[in-house]
């Protein structure tokens, strides 16, 4: 018997559809890249191998043909090692998902829904959840697996990554992600679409190895 | 019976011409044997032509899961994650060998394939029914609107928006949604996920493996090699994580391996019982003779009956050759009657009396076994054949073969047992009356119990279940659905279209009943064509008077939450095109032609679709009322098929068992004229029959297939016990007749109610009746027949 049918007695809707659309990125060649960069992601690695704990504030400014304008949005990042964290967006809309291991829970304050998910259940949000994770980790043997990546400048550091997926390759054009001086986190991230839209997400005011609030990682009331 | 006499006259100084004529006999026999070709199915014990069971037997067979095989993967360990258990699904998957396994899947396969998803919506026009119209109805208020709209708009600000952009844009109102609900009723696993593109049950701790073969169900030299392939597979399975696999193939193994070693078991119980009585009762080489008998007329009823049918049954052969173990008893009488009989004229004379009992004793059987041939199952009118063929060359053989090879005892003097016992009875008629009482309370007692006896025709009973298998089974059932045990609907018609109208009608009566769960059909995702215009014609209807409206809101809505004017023109794009019809060949092209092909079957006649239901007693009845009026529709279930199976072979019994009585009635009638003979000569079979039912009934055991034929053992010897029972009691001459019953009935029970040890149920069934009906129908013939009528002198 054939397919998606079976995941639909359970998940039906976008999620499926997002799943076929983003996931399978496995098993993809690693590319070779210049002595320079390669010294240098070794150097992010070492950076961010002590990282504990990161919190950050982020403005996102999504460019999409489909809104009218530019949409801003604030939020709040948080990261606990090894697989905690928080993606909350404050502003327009109070939305966003906390992650704890295999279990997550997602909330939106417009639609008044809160739910709970498993990324084993979700291919979705478990794919949002590793790549945030990825970059939350600096975990650069994952991302060369996935990105062919290029240095655009050494100071600071801001590599540009072009995805190695067909499936990926298909919506994302690349990726330019920027360090911080230290090398030790990630400060902005460009993502450009195939069609032209892109989003910018900008973290400010980043607080690595700090003490996290004993409610980070809950949901909040809305 | 001159005829006989002279027979014996004439060659008695000629026994080379009838030894070589036995062996031109047995060589043209055995080059036939040579050609004989056995078929393992048990389709022969099921009623063929144009019943209702051959009807409904044909189409279960078209059952998905029927034929194939499917590997239920466990982790037993509570530290086996789902991950480890997938890649050890993988590991087994690789290790089984592609020349037994075949199209072998671990999951839906083709996961990638995304046209699915993106085509779907394009469909809506034709998969939307009245219902889903009002459905999207009730969601086109401005206020669920607005609350999609915001839902849509909080989701592409987060990180998932960007993979769900395109699909909020061709559907910003999820009306997809119902579409792809159709979806789900192909899903013949009722409780399965999805993992990594593997079926993976709801608590994450069993995986499955699915393939076909090439492999009979019934070859039990292929299931072993198919079953030792699996096992050498399994074996590398890490610690905590088992398998089980589950098809006919391991009932068949674990049938042929029972019965090889029940068959050890009886043949040496049996051939000790056989060894005992020719010591104690025979003590002569030329009784051996008597014991060949039953073994050449088994090689004559085989060439016989290959003759007529070209193929015969398994099932025939292995019942025929226990069935014909009756002949012994035609041979034992002649050997007594001429070895220990008395008679003042002769052994012409003895020959001639113990003809006339021999005779009519071997009609009556072969009446018994003449009614079969009106039997509705194809495998009884074959074992007719075979044993009316058997009967006949016993009887030749014992009447004009056996007289010349058996010589004369050394003490013909002697008397009979029976001789004694009649004067027991005369100088002690208390005895009589003891004997007597105690045969009329088992008889009371039986018909009480017999009241109890109900018929089984479960397949599954007439073979050996083991439980290993049965419980692996059951888990599986428990873990993913009863996904081998559903009743089928079968639309069927000439044509494509017209088959597929008829699902349609299937799928509206299945709406009436709400549709429950568990059902698997084509016709939510592929409606006939005519289906689909009508559908075509309510969407545009539907969406005529509300597109200007929805509009509206959206764009109020969409303003609200910063969506641009165009955002959702791709919706509006798809809701204005001219829609088009889905077909088989588009199903196919979605990724979706397996489910396609189980449940859309091209048939010589035409085409059938398959619906799969819940085998539920009270959906089946509703729905097979509504479907008496639509001929093109035919309902499966197994569980009624059992019942109708019952009923059948109810009817049937009951019809050979009339039918056979009054032809034995007739033939006892032809030969005694008297009505008092006549019931006296019936007493051992009556009381063998009813004590084998009311044992049965009893001991709580149900009549199934197998009983119904070995009783024909009892019908067949009661009778003749009763004959020469009544024929000793008339005659002059002293035939030794309760010597011959005697020991006929001892061989009799220690053959073939050895069979009562045996752990395979068919075995055992017929070991059974024949220990319950000879056990009561020899006492009754020796001591019951002459306690109401002694011999006259």
């Amino acid at each position: 018997m054939d397919c998606l049918i079976f995941l639909l007695k359970d998940n039906i809707g976008r999620t499926m559809k997002c799943f076929l659309l983003t996931c399978l990125f496995f098993m993809i060649p690693v590319l070779g890249s210049a002595d320079e960069l390669s010294n240098l992601l070794g150097e992010l690695k070492t950076a961010a191998a002590t990282t504990e704990t990161l919190s950050s504030p982020f403005v996102q400014e999504k460019y999409l043909d489909i809104f009218d304008e530019k949409l801003l949005s604030q939020g709040q990042f948080v990261y606990r090692k090894p697989d905690q964290l928080r993606w909350e967006l404050l502003s327009p809309v109070a939305s966003g998902f906390i992650l704890q291991g295999d279990k997550g829970e997602r909330w939106n304050s417009l639609s008044h829904e809160r739910e709970s998910f498993s990324v084993k259940n979700d291919p979705v949000m478990g794919m949002i959840a590793r790549q945030l994770l990825a970059w939350a980790q600096v975990d650069l043997d994952w991302l060369q697996q996935r990105y062919r990546m290029e240095l655009v400048t050494s100071e600071p550091v801001i590599l540009k990554l072009y995805p190695l997926d067909p499936g990926e390759a298909g919506f994302i054009h690349h990726l330019q992600v920027r360090f911080s001086p230290d090398n030790s986190h990630v400060t902005e991230v460009l993502m450009v679409e195939q069609g032209g839209d892109s989003t910018l997400i900008r973290f400010t005011a980043v607080k690595i190895n700090a003490t996290l609030p004993p409610n980070a990682f809950q949901v909040p009331n809305f | 019976m001159s005829l006989i006499v002279s027979s014996y006259q004439r060659f008695q100084q000629r026994r080379g011409w009838l030894i070589l004529l036995l062996l031109l006999l047995l060589a043209f026999a055995g080059w036939n044997l040579s050609q004989l070709k056995v078929e393992e199915s048990i389709t022969a014990m099921l009623p063929d032509g144009t019943s209702q069971v051959a009807h409904d037997f044909k189409l279960l067979q078209q059952a998905p899961f029927a034929r194939q095989i499917v590997i239920n993967l466990t982790a037993t360990g509570s530290d086996i994650s789902s991950d480890q258990l997938l890649a050890a699904t993988d590991v087994l998957q690789k290790k089984l060998p592609a020349d037994l396994f075949l199209n072998v899947l671990n999951g839906p396969g083709k996961m990638a394939n995304g046209a699915l998803f993106q085509q779907l919506g394009d469909y809506l026009p034709v998969l939307l029914d009245a219902d889903d119209l009002q459905h999207i109805d009730k969601k086109l208020t401005a206020e669920e609107i607005d609350r999609r709209l915001a839902n849509d708009f909080a989701q592409l600000i987060q990180p998932q928006g960007m993979a769900l952009k395109g699909q909020i844009r061709r559907d910003p109102l999820q009306l997809e949604t119902l579409a792809l609900k159709k979806l789900a009723y192909l899903n013949p696993i009722p409780d399965v996920r999805l993992k990594n593109g593997h079926f993976l049950s709801r608590n994450g701790k069993n995986s499955l493996i699915l393939a076909d073969t090439l492999i009979p169900m019934t070859d039990s030299v292929g299931a072993r090699k198919l079953l030792t392939a699996f096992e050498n597979a399994r074996q590398g399975l890490p610690d905590g994580i088992t398998a089980d696999l589950i098809s006919g193939h391991p009932y068949t193994l674990a049938n042929a391996d029972t019965i090889q070693a029940d068959m050890k078991l009886v043949l040496l119980v049996s051939g000790l019982g056989i060894l005992l009585l020719f010591l104690v009762f025979l003590r002569s080489l030329r009784a051996l003779v008597v014991y060949l008998l039953p073994l050449f007329s088994m090689v004559a009823a085989l060439v016989a009956a290959q003759l007529w049918f070209g193929t015969l049954s398994g099932i025939t052969v292995g019942f025929g050759a226990v069935l014909l173990g009756i002949t012994i008893d035609f041979g034992l009488h002649v050997y007594f009657a001429l070895r220990y009989g008395r008679s003042q004229l002769g052994r012409e004379q003895l020959l001639k009396t113990v003809s006339r009992p021999v005779l009519f004793g071997g009609l009556t059987t072969l009446a018994a076994f003449g009614v079969l041939l009106t039997s509705a199952l194809p495998g009884q009118r074959q074992l007719a054949v075979f044993a009316i063929a058997g009967i006949l060359a016993a009887l030749a053989l014992a009447l004009f073969y056996l007289p010349h090879f058996i010589g004369t005892g050394k003490n013909p003097e002697v008397s009979s047992r029976l001789l004694l016992r009649r004067h027991i009875y005369d100088r002690n008629p208390a005895l009589r009356i003891m004997v007597l009482s105690v045969w009329l309370i088992v008889v009371i007692f039986s018909a009480v119990q017999a009241q109890s006896l109900s018929i089984n025709a479960e397949l599954r009973q007439l073979s050996y279940l083991p439980a290993k298998l049965q419980q692996a089974e059951q888990h599986l059932g428990e873990v993913w659905g009863q996904m081998r045990s559903r009743a089928l609907i079968f639309a069927s018609a000439e044509t494509l279209e017209g088959a597929l109208q008829a699902n349609d009608v299937v799928w509206q009566q299945l709406q009436k009943e709400h549709v429950p769960q568990g059902v698997v059909s084509l016709a939510p995702l592929l409606p006939s064509q005519q289906t689909q215009r009508q559908r075509i014609t309510g969407w545009e209807d539907f969406w005529e008077t509300r597109q200007a409206t929805v509009r509206d809101l959206i764009r109020v809505s969409g303003e609200k939450y910063h969506f641009s004017a165009n955002a959702f023109d791709p919706f509006w794009d798809r809701l204005n095109r001219t829609p088009t019809l889905i077909t088989s060949a588009r199903v196919k092209n979605w990724g979706l032609d397996r489910a396609l092909d189980s449940l859309l079957l091209k048939t010589d006649h035409g085409y059938q679709i398959l619906t799969l239901i819940p085998d539920d007693p009270r959906l089946v009845g509703a729905l097979d009322t509504d479907f008496s009026s639509h001929p093109e529709i035919s309902l499966v279930s197994q569980r009624r098929f059992s019942q109708q199976l019952s009923h059948e072979i109810g009817v049937d019994f009951s019809r050979f068992i009339s039918y056979a009585g009054v032809a034995v009635v007739f033939l006892l009638l032809l030969l005694f004229r008297r009505l008092r003979e006549v019931l006296l000569a019936l007493l051992p079979v009556l009381t063998g029959l009813l004590v084998m039912f009311g044992g049965m009934g009893w001991l709580g055991l149900e009549m199934n297939l197998f009983n119904v034929v070995a009783s024909i053992l009892i019908i067949g010897l009661g009778v003749d016990y009763g004959i020469f029972m009544v024929c000793h009691g008339q005659q002059e001459e002293d035939l030794a007749s309760s010597r011959a019953i005697l020991i006929s009935g001892l061989t009799t029970l220690v053959g073939f109610g050895a069979l009562v040890l045996a752990k395979h149920p068919a075995l055992h069934s017929i070991g059974l009746t024949v220990l319950l009906g000879i056990s009561t129908a020899v006492p009754t013939a020796i001591l019951v027949i002459p306690a109401f009528r002694p011999k006259r002198h």
